[in-house]
């Protein structure tokens, strides 16, 4: 169980982290998701005593991370940006190390380093020089090392971020494994990354903390209740007639297809079915509804309502953006939180 | 503590580092030992030691330079301080090694005067004194490095400023001699000396206040001093600069002499800097 409260962090006059609370309860897997330099990095650093909070604090099992370092960094794994390797020692080496430097038992450690190897997939390089690895392994044994002393709480910073694709699915199927045995945190500003492995999601912007939720909760919220409809016939008549109805918000006309069919989109009131209406009132007119499918917002969309603070930009800003972001998210780019944490 | 302790040993002897520093050690020892000893036809070893004294310009950046400075530019240091160790004991840790590797260099080089003693009359305990003295010397010039290598993430620059700094405490003597002595000069230098600290006072607590407090008190302190006891500021220069002087203390093992000041001394200075190390690892963290 993990207690953050009031998290606060000041670089200089520059604020990374904005009075944030939350709290995450054993077992759950909680996603962390923010663009770059809305401080993420930052709060995992605060939340792994790696550098103190400004103001405010953070309880992992009930143990304070500032007061009581050593029994709550007991509790934790933590698997910063880059993984903190040493190139010149050798994967065992470095495993061995440590499990010195968390103090697990001599007579634990074979096994130890037995499990950690074996579920993370890093046995074939057992006995490589760290350097010669490539970033996915590198990666592995990272992770790797988080799991040693087999801490309750998993603290996973970009756990995915420079891998290859399939690489990135065998992380996440790693994620998910260990999330029914440890808590597991793990940031990204990847979407789809988020809404498959997590139950939870916080929503972080420039510091601050913009939405808690569980997956299906959030893509619900902004959902609205939209939907795209392609009919046949006079476009004017049906936006007439759907307009007749109260459960109807706002019906606009998004194509003419030039076949004699165009595109609109109805907004429902909230909480109304609107697809018989619809279905009905079109069957009235004898306008044959050809297509009705729900606009639905993705994870995407969400996301970027909730980071840009309202729910009424055009559809055609909204879609830039996501897909602005989903190029950021592709790259990959360091976080710039990362080296705001190093000043 | 043993862990870092023993990650640091381990990286010594599997990089270059380790053999290097042990090869060089014996290296100019057995040249100070020719020189001084063989061909001098000289029976005190403390003269060789003596001599040496100058290649820990070299030795004590090989030893240092790595130690924090290679853990932040690897990001390495974001395992050891989230790990559940303390961070004096990753400090300590890590000047245990270093001085665990030059006391290993320290071991080797025994066998100069053991071959001495083949050939002379050896005082055996004038030149344990001396060891001692040039063990705690290098322990303090090794803290010294260790403090320089945690300010900085790029080795090189941690390896020349601990250079520069070396330098300045084993010339701190002659700097200091040639220090003027007069009461003026004293008066100015003792106004900057308070200025100095006033300032570390403040960048370290960013309170205006108790800075320009300390700074008043410190000029009227030395104002009321100078009224009345002018004498204190006879050299007064010299006297400051001989504190700071490591090399001064070990002209007392030099000639088998093992005073409780000294010993003092030398501890107080390496447990200061390994303090400050600690210092600045903990406000970076708070900052």
């Amino acid at each position: 169980m993990i207690e953050v409260k009031n998290l606060t962090k000041k670089f200089g006059t520059h604020t990374a982290v904005d009075n944030i609370s939350f709290v995450v309860n054993d077992g759950e897997i909680v996603g962390f998701l923010g663009p770059n330099g809305a401080g993420k990095t930052t709060t995992m650093n605060m939340m792994t005593g790696f550098i103190s909070s400004t103001e405010g604090t953070v309880r992992i099992n009930g143990f304070d991370i500032l007061e009581d370092p050593v029994k709550a960094k007991k509790q934790l794994g933590y698997l910063p940006d880059v993984p903190p390797v040493y190139g010149d020692m050798t994967v065992e080496e470095y495993l061995r190390f440590v499990c010195d430097l968390k103090g697990v038992k001599k007579s634990d450690r074979d096994f130890m380093i037995k499990d950690v190897t074996s579920t993370t997939g890093i046995k074939d390089v057992y006995k490589r020089l760290i350097k010669n690895l490539s970033k996915g392994y590198r990666q592995r044994v990272g992770l790797a090392q988080a799991l040693i002393g087999d801490p309750d709480v998993l603290i996973l910073d970009e756990p995915t971020s420079g891998l290859d694709p399939k690489q990135i699915i065998e992380m996440r199927e790693l994620i998910k494994k260990l999330g029914k045995k440890h808590t597991v945190i793990l940031s990204s500003h990847i979407l789809s990354e988020v809404s498959e492995v997590c139950d939870k999601i916080l929503i972080i912007n420039k510091g601050k903390l913009v939405a808690v939720g569980g997956t299906e909760e959030l893509m619900h919220k902004a959902d609205g209740n939209a939907q795209l409809v392609t009919v046949k016939g006079d476009a004017y008549r049906a936006v007439e007639k759907l307009r007749e109805w109260s459960a109807v918000e706002d019906v606009m006309i998004e194509s003419d297809n030039g076949d004699g069919t165009f595109d609109l989109k109805v907004y429902g009131k909230e909480g109304a079915d609107i697809r018989e209406i619809i279905f009905a009132s079109m069957a009235e007119e004898y306008m044959p509804v050809l297509m009705l499918k729900p606009l639905s917002s993705g994870l995407e969309e969400v996301f970027m309502n909730i980071i840009n603070g309202s729910m009424d930009n055009s559809e055609v800003e909204k879609e830039q953006l996501s897909i602005a972001f989903a190029q950021g998210g592709a790259e990959n780019d360091g976080e710039s939180g990362s080296e705001e944490a190093q000043e | 503590m043993l862990s870092i302790f023993k990650k640091e040993i381990r990286t010594y002897f599997t990089t270059v580092t380790g053999f290097g520093f042990l090869g060089f050690m014996v290296l100019i020892t057995g040249y100070f030992f020719v020189s001084q000893n063989i061909a001098a036809a000289n029976p005190s070893y403390n003269d060789s030691l003596a001599g040496s004294m100058i290649m820990f310009l070299i030795l004590i950046p090989i030893l240092t330079m790595r130690l924090f400075a290679d853990e932040t530019r690897q990001k390495t240091d974001q395992l050891l301080f989230s790990a559940p160790i303390k961070v004096t004991d990753i400090v300590a840790g890590k000047f245990l090694a270093a001085v665990a590797l030059y006391l290993i260099g320290l071991a080797i080089t025994l066998v100069f005067p053991v071959i001495l003693s083949r050939y002379c009359e050896m005082d055996w305990g004038l030149t344990a004194v001396g060891l001692l003295g040039y063990f705690l010397m290098g322990a303090c010039l090794i803290s010294v490095g260790l403090f320089i290598s945690v300010l900085t993430d790029n080795q090189i620059v941690a390896a020349a400023a601990t250079f520069a700094v070396v330098f300045l405490l084993l010339m701190m003597d002659n700097i200091a001699s040639s220090a003027p002595i007069n009461t003026v000069s004293s008066l100015v230098f003792a106004g900057a000396l308070i200025a100095v600290i006033a300032i570390v006072v403040y960048n370290s607590t960013k309170n205006i206040a108790a800075a320009g407090i300390f700074a008043l008190l410190g000029f009227v302190i030395t104002g009321v001093l100078y009224l009345f006891k002018p004498l204190i500021f006879d050299g007064f220069i010299i006297k400051v600069l001989g504190w700071f002087s490591a090399l001064n203390r070990f002209e007392n093992f030099y000639m088998g002499v093992v005073s409780i000041s000294d010993l003092v001394y030398y501890i107080t200075f390496s447990v200061a800097f390994l303090y400050l190390t600690t210092n600045v690892i903990e406000k970076r963290r708070w900052s």
